[in-house]
């Protein structure tokens, strides 16, 4: 193997992928990433037997071959070399690392000793725009589960329904739904969070199409030259649709800013009871008002201007709330709700309404 | 049948690759058919199954024929049950509201989409299955009263007691009866090793909130060998605040550890004190009478009814430790079973060894030399003439241990102590069996000197 890239690429393909590549693992050459160069392009990889990803660089090959080098080590050398080609060059295991003055040998372990990367070699192909999908998963992402003993509710589950694209995630105490885009596909992918955090990494600002290809145990992501595959988690996700109610009894709509702002100050009161707040929609004052206590402390009541239809009142989790207001972009919002122990619903109000968060509230 | 061939074929291959490769690439694989010259392989998931597929096929087919299978084809599947999870395909999402009416809490509870939380219990363990004896029976009577009425009696319980006597059994069992008792209830059961982690990654990934929050939320929250939280200063902190937060709300907390919590070294006092404030209950080894009736109730599980004489054979050739006593019961139900044989006590005997079987690699000096390092007394006083109380205390401790674990004669245990007197040594080993029984500390002494010897 021997060939020259920049730093500047070179770096940043290993600032991509190196974070993947892991130390904890039983298999010590997971901490390894795997440089490999055919078809004039060089590509580095890692996996964590979870995910794996491979970033192509292009560079100017004189040499074809492969090598697995300890990741940390690799990219904090190169990241912190000047700024100026840098050429690579394998001999028996050893990599020659040399860039104007600085001269380097890592001693690698033999690619054939690194996994295979898993390949989907038959599978559905289908392209969605990233800005689309970063906004999407950045929306609902928050709302999976990390307890393990419910694998299906760790992931995002991307599917479609009626000739639209949905991205789901629920933790069985909140759920939140993006309509992404139409589409006449049928597609059905129950995706490993930790994998959409990473996926989030790599799209970064990139403003292309990202190709996904799947088969019905894993999924790949093409973002530009970064490839990320990932297994999907096996099981059916549950029926949520059902769940979310067709009328409401209450609903109040009100600017974002004001909605977050009296969340927030109510949320100060409601700290040594679980982030408890109640929230009392009045039809009459045309008002919305947040009501906390806290017993040592004190109470506090932030009442807001709202077009209102219906009274009643509702106890949620202020944390929740907030983290829901929080990924919503809209002007406005809509609050809605039935009975004191039903779903309320938050949704964007205006133009958009392709998206929806569940919170279910608390019993008091 | 097909799993004995697919056992050797893994114990081959543990020798041919590294160890990491093995538990990474074979461990959790299984043979899932062999059938019409096709064998199929489940594996955990498609790193696996690739890595197989392409790299370790020929490796595999190769260890088959010396095993004298020589399929076709090679498959490998993915299956699903190779990983710890259980199935959760019919796990219908639900409106559920946690119950809250019934108890005292003065905290709102969560309303959940989904079904009942019994995060991490095992429901095999119930009190159904747990054999209460002398040793134990204090612990079983307070679990009982707590399982019907969490959070107002004995709130925490601090159940300790040495290696495999139930312990986990015990807990685990009231945290199943307050879910099956109250479907709403939020039962949490964590190891402590499990709360240090998650606490150092919600530090790590600054999730804090969402660690402490999920805690705190819970009804009853079982907490196992709380030792290990000992020298860990922010997780004691954050544990003590979770420990306040649901006591304050009267939600029930169960916390076992191998010692009383006075012998936990380097745990904060605020928190010692609170972990002694409700009950602590010392689980004992259990009785000979006790442990014929584990054998027995264990053997049934298998349905299989065991001949009395190799039930008291089994309770007396494993006296401290249930876990031992049931892994010596299981290999001597599976002997039989591939053999199809009946259990009788000569097939015990031959299978387990008598009953006096000392073990080989732990010599007398050992035992003097370890016993006088955990009391930290020099070698030379404790076979020495002194007749202080801290070295007479050790030195009948070693003694005792001298007795149980190597069933030396009387007169070699004088010797080794450098007495000249045979009953010097049936004295002491008479005075530590009475002690024991009634001082928790010679008790952990003497299974930690032991842990020690055999570690």
């Amino acid at each position: 193997m021997k060939l020259q890239v920049t730093q500047e690429n070179l770096s940043r393909a290993l600032n991509t992928v190196a974070r993947i590549a892991t130390t904890r693992g039983t298999l010590p050459i997971l901490s390894n990433v795997l440089l490999k160069v055919i078809d004039n392009r060089l590509s580095i990889s890692a996996t964590n037997l979870d995910i794996a990803m491979t970033n192509f660089i292009g560079s100017k090959v004189s040499k074809e071959g492969a090598i697995t080098v300890p990741a940390r080590l690799m990219q904090d050398f190169v990241s912190s070399l000047p700024s100026d080609i840098i050429s690579l060059e394998l001999d028996n295991n050893k990599l020659k690392i040399s860039s104007g003055k600085y001269q380097s040998v890592i001693n690698g372990i033999s690619a054939e000793d690194f996994p295979i990367m898993p390949a989907i070699t038959e599978g559905k192909n289908w392209v969605i725009p990233a800005p689309i999908l970063k906004k999407g998963l950045q929306q609902v992402i928050i709302a999976a589960s990390s307890d393990e003993a419910r694998p299906v509710l760790t992931g995002v589950y991307l599917h479609t329904f009626n000739n639209s694209l949905y991205a789901v995630a629920t933790d069985s105490y909140r759920l939140a739904e993006k309509n992404l885009i139409n589409t006449k596909e049928t597609i059905d992918l129950l995706i490993p969070c930790s994998a959409m955090q990473d996926l989030l990494r790599i799209i970064g600002d990139f403003d292309g199409d990202i190709e996904v290809t799947s088969d019905d145990q894993q999924v790949l992501f093409r973002v530009g030259e970064i490839e990320l595959i990932t297994r999907l988690i096996e099981g059916k996700y549950p029926d949520y649709r059902k769940l979310i109610p067709e009328k409401f009894a209450v609903t109040a709509t009100l600017p974002h800013s004001e909605l977050l702002n009296i969340t927030k100050v109510s949320s100060l009161f409601a700290r040594e009871s679980a982030g408890s707040i109640t929230i009392n929609v009045d039809d009459k004052d045309q008002q919305i008002n947040i009501h906390s206590i806290a017993s040592q402390l004190g109470e506090n009541t932030a009442a807001a201007e709202a077009k209102v239809t219906g009274d009643g009142n509702i106890t949620l989790n202020s944390r929740y709330l907030l983290d829901a207001l929080h990924i919503i972009g809209s002007e406005n919002v809509s609050l809605s709700f039935n009975g004191k122990l039903e779903p309320s619903v938050l949704r964007e109000s205006g133009k958009t309404t392709d998206y929806t968060h569940i919170i279910m509230p608390l019993k008091s | 049948m097909q799993d004995s061939l697919w056992q050797a074929v893994l114990g081959e291959i543990e020798l041919t690759v590294s160890r990491g490769s093995f538990v990474t690439w074979f461990k959790n694989t299984r043979l899932l058919r062999h059938k019409d010259n096709i064998l199929v392989i489940g594996v955990q998931n498609v790193f696996v199954k690739q890595q197989l597929e392409r790299k370790y096929n020929q490796l595999i087919a190769d260890t088959l024929k010396k095993n004298g299978a020589e399929p076709e084809r090679i498959e490998y599947k993915i299956y699903s049950g190779a990983t710890l999870h259980k199935k959760t395909d019919d796990d219908p999402i639900v409106l559920e509201s946690a119950q809250s009416g019934a108890r005292t809490a003065n905290r709102p509870s969560p309303t959940t989409l989904t079904h009942t939380y019994r995060q991490g219990l095992n429901e095999r363990y119930t009190f159904e299955n747990f054999v209460v004896g002398s040793g134990n029976e204090l612990a079983y009577a307070a679990c009982q009263a707590i399982a019907s009425n969490p959070g107002t009696k004995y709130n925490p319980l601090f159940v300790y007691g040495g290696v495999g006597i139930g312990k986990t059994h015990l807990i685990q069992a009231v945290g199943n009866a307050i879910a099956s008792n109250n479907p709403g209830a939020h039962v949490v059961y964590i190891s402590t090793e499990q709360f240090v982690q998650e606490f150092l990654d919600a530090i790590r990934y600054k999730k804090n909130t969402d660690f402490a929050g999920y805690y705190r939320s819970a009804d009853v929250l079982i907490v196992d060998d709380v030792q290990i939280i000992a020298g860990k200063e922010k997780t004691q902190e954050e544990f003590f605040h979770t420990f306040n937060a649901l006591h304050q709300a009267n939600k029930q907390i169960i916390i076992s550890s191998d010692r009383p919590p006075k012998d936990i070294p380097t745990l904060e006092e605020r928190l010692r004190s609170r972990f002694a404030w409700g009950m602590s209950i010392d689980m004992q080894t259990p009785d000979f009478e006790t442990r014929c009736a584990i054998v027995q109730t264990k053997a049934h599980a298998h349905s299989i009814d065991l001949p009395q004489p190799v039930v008291e054979f089994l309770a007396n050739l494993i006296q401290t430790n249930i876990r031992e006593l049931e892994g010596a019961l299981n290999q001597l139900l599976a002997f039989c079973e591939m053999r199809e044989l009946d259990p009788d006590i000569s097939i015990a005997i031959g299978l387990l060894g008598s009953a006096k079987n000392r073990p080989k690699h732990i010599n007398p000096k050992q035992i003097v030399e370890r016993t006088a390092k955990y009391f930290h007394i020099p070698l030379d006083e404790i076979v020495g003439p002194k007749r202080d109380k801290d070295i007479v205390v050790p030195r009948q401790i070693a003694m005792h241990i001298l007795r149980s674990e190597l069933h030396l004669s009387f007169p070699k245990i004088a010797r080794e102590l450098g007495r000249k007197d045979h009953t010097t040594a049936i004295h002491s080993v008479e005075k530590i069996d009475k002690e024991m029984a009634l001082d928790a500390d010679i008790r952990l002494a003497i299974s930690e000197i032991r842990a020690h010897l055999y570690a």
